[in-house]
């Protein structure tokens, strides 16, 4: 007997985003990324396909991180001395984009310097063609320090800018209007904020397809269930037609997995907990094919490995089955 | 729509500074003021006073019910305190404020109101918090709540059930289930047990300016549920002239005709629809993007108003 399988039509579909401009556009990237689209919930390719797969970023620093798993130093080697050689190793390990996240301080534990910053976005965007996510280290006013010159300095490139906030958002949305960029923004895993915050930066005149929303997330085992949650609800806004939420949505799934313990510490730990390196890489494998299941349309990683294994995972899910 | 009245409450600076001051003229004046706005009882909350309940307790009585004739509602926790207050009373039969299916709470704060012949509130509340489905929300009063009430002989039309109102921000989901709360209760039991809300919860961690329109609009909707009883604000002019043009049914005004609609859906187990509102006129707009939002369609952020409407 052939069974009818039900299908879904909503209301609203998120937007289509994308950054990163090739020579044609005015930048120097090898591509252009694009996101968003759905017309229905994440692989549902019965319903309506999914017109852009989520996309996959490796996360590198400006300088040799202080607080990074030694599992990832040790895989990155000393390429995490220089932020183009690390970018141009990043590209190599089949990132999809990079994500430079700025340091607090310079190496020697001094206020990091808005100068210094310029320089290391441009190693990297000489390094690597590929398009760039820029987020400064997380305190409003150094955020905003390094991000306005480093948004004047990268006219034309297109890139992705934050963290916005609702506490800082003002002074990056502007830097990124004039200069041509996307901004990403950042609430504390709370639809309700999120949303708000879309509303303050649209209000500054920066179009809705210009912002990444970063719904902030736990890693597995630390609240992802509630990140979860919160990324499916503004989904299922989206696709009721609430304008506010249809935006892509970005997670940093690296930085959430490399601080759990199961990731951070390998020994004194029970034995059943197996192998180090493997246990972290499949945390952050997991957490992220999760995340994706629940509406992420880019997962920023750390390690290369998990970058190959979430990699196969979206495939296998973007396949679309033959018409029986 | 009876209105206990909610302004001497704990969490406003004044009444606190009045109360540290033992300001009798203070607590004279807004309970006056509160019965001339159209309260027909006063809600007292004055915090636990686990130091001093013994004193404060009976002065508020003595220093209310010397200017007014109304029901006092004591809104406490602290069953002593009640008590004390209640030994006080000399005039309106009171309302203790409130009981919560908790075991312990349910244990003794029902017996007092029958002590005292006090009308109880009963939150639809357990000991794992308070339930987002209607149905169990009314699960509670069935199987807690009004079991109780007839086990001490408690008069069920004494029994205030309060199906709980959440704020709008945070506790979206909370928002519509109430109605479904509010409609079954009143046919679940013979004689239906009173209902009864705290309005002004629904805006709670709303930017103040926004307050006033997300209470009324949630009053008409709750009216539409058959709603009778709640604490709310005797000053708020605006709410109050929709309780009179939804208990009038008076349709002379744009929106008066649409808070009408809004009552009228609910009351029929339908939702308002864009159909039923002017969209050239912005306040009606602002109504429906708040029906909206209540009903958990559109997501709540707090310049929900700004956004386009959806639907």
């Amino acid at each position: 007997m052939p069974i009818e399988i039900p299908k879904d039509s909503w209301a609203g579909e998120v937007r289509t985003v994308s950054f990163g401009a090739t020579a044609e556009n005015g930048g120097t990237r090898s591509k252009t990324i694009t996101v968003g689209g759905e017309k229905t919930l994440p692989f549902l390719q019965f319903e309506v396909p999914m017109p852009h797969p989520p996309v996959i970023a490796l996360e590198i620093k400006d300088r040799r991180p202080d607080d990074w798993s030694s599992l990832l130093l040790e895989t990155w080697g000393d390429v995490v001395d220089d932020p183009g050689e690390w970018a141009k190793a990043a590209e190599e390990a089949g990132a999809d984009l990079l994500q430079l996240t700025l340091s607090l301080t310079d190496n020697e534990g001094k206020p990091a310097k808005p100068d210094d910053a310029v320089a290391a976005v441009k190693k990297v965007l000489e390094a690597s063609a590929l398009p760039l996510i820029v987020m400064g280290p997380g305190q409003a006013e150094v955020d905003n320090e390094l991000i306005v010159p480093i948004a004047d300095a990268t006219k034309g490139e297109n890139l992705a800018l934050g963290i916005c906030e609702d506490k800082n958002y003002r002074t990056i949305v502007a830097a990124a209007l004039a200069n041509d960029h996307l901004v990403t923004s950042r609430a504390p895993m709370d639809v309700n904020l999120s949303k708000q915050l879309n509303i303050l930066i649209t209000d500054m005149g920066l179009p809705a397809d210009r912002i990444i929303m970063d719904p902030t997330t736990g890693a597995l085992g630390y609240g992802i269930e509630y990140g979860y949650s919160v990324m499916e609800r503004l989904r299922l806004a989206a696709l009721q037609g609430d304008a506010m939420t249809q935006l892509p949505m970005m997670v940093t799934v690296g930085t959430e997995t490399w601080k759990t313990k199961e990731a951070k510490v390998g020994e004194d730990v029970p034995e059943a907990w197996g192998d180090w390196l493997e246990r972290s890489i499949n945390w952050e494998t997991l957490t992220a094919v999760s995340l994706i299941e629940s509406g992420a349309d880019i997962v920023v990683l750390r390690h290369p490995e998990s970058v190959r294994r979430v990699r196969l995972a979206i495939e296998d899910l973007m396949a679309v089955p033959e018409p029986a | 729509m009876y209105i206990i009245g909610e302004n001497i409450h704990i969490i406003s600076p004044k009444v606190k500074e009045a109360l540290a001051n033992k300001d009798a003229k203070y607590f004279q004046d807004s309970a006056v003021k509160q019965v001339e706005a159209g309260a027909q009882a006063l809600d007292l909350n004055l915090g636990p006073r686990k130091k001093d309940w013994e004193e404060v307790f009976p002065w508020m009585v003595e220093t209310v019910e010397a200017v007014v004739d109304v029901s006092i509602s004591f809104d406490s926790t602290n069953i002593l305190g009640i008590e004390a207050g209640l030994k006080k009373i000399t005039k309106a039969q009171p309302i203790i404020n409130s009981t919560s299916a908790e075991e312990e709470r349910l244990e003794k704060v029902p017996l007092l109101a029958k002590k005292y012949n006090a009308r109880l509130v009963a939150l639809t509340m357990g000991k794992s918090g308070i339930p987002v489905a209607a149905d169990e929300r009314v699960n509670i009063a069935l199987e807690k709540l009004i079991p109780r009430a007839m086990e001490i002989d408690f008069p069920i039309e004494d029994l205030i059930i309060d199906p709980l109102v959440l704020t709008v921000s945070g506790c979206q989901e909370f928002c519509p289930e109430l109605i479904g709360a509010i409609r079954t209760l009143q046919f679940a039991w013979d004689p239906p047990p009173p209902i009864s809300v705290g309005l002004s919860n629904v805006s709670n961690a709303v930017p103040r300016e926004n307050r006033p329109l997300i209470n009324r609009v949630y009053c008409a909707m709750l009216m539409g549920t058959g709603l009778k009883m709640m604490i709310a604000d005797p000053f708020d002019e605006e709410l109050k002239d929709v309780i009179r043009i939804i208990e009038e049914r008076d349709d002379s005004s744009a929106t008066g005709k649409l808070y009408l609609k809004i009552h009228d859906r609910i009351e029929a187990m339908e939702e308002p629809l864009i159909e039923d509102v002017d969209t050239s006129d912005a306040e009606q707009m602002a109504i429906w993007k708040t029906v909206q939002i209540l009903l958990n369609k559109v997501i709540y952020a707090d310049a929900y108003l700004e956004q386009e409407a959806v639907g």
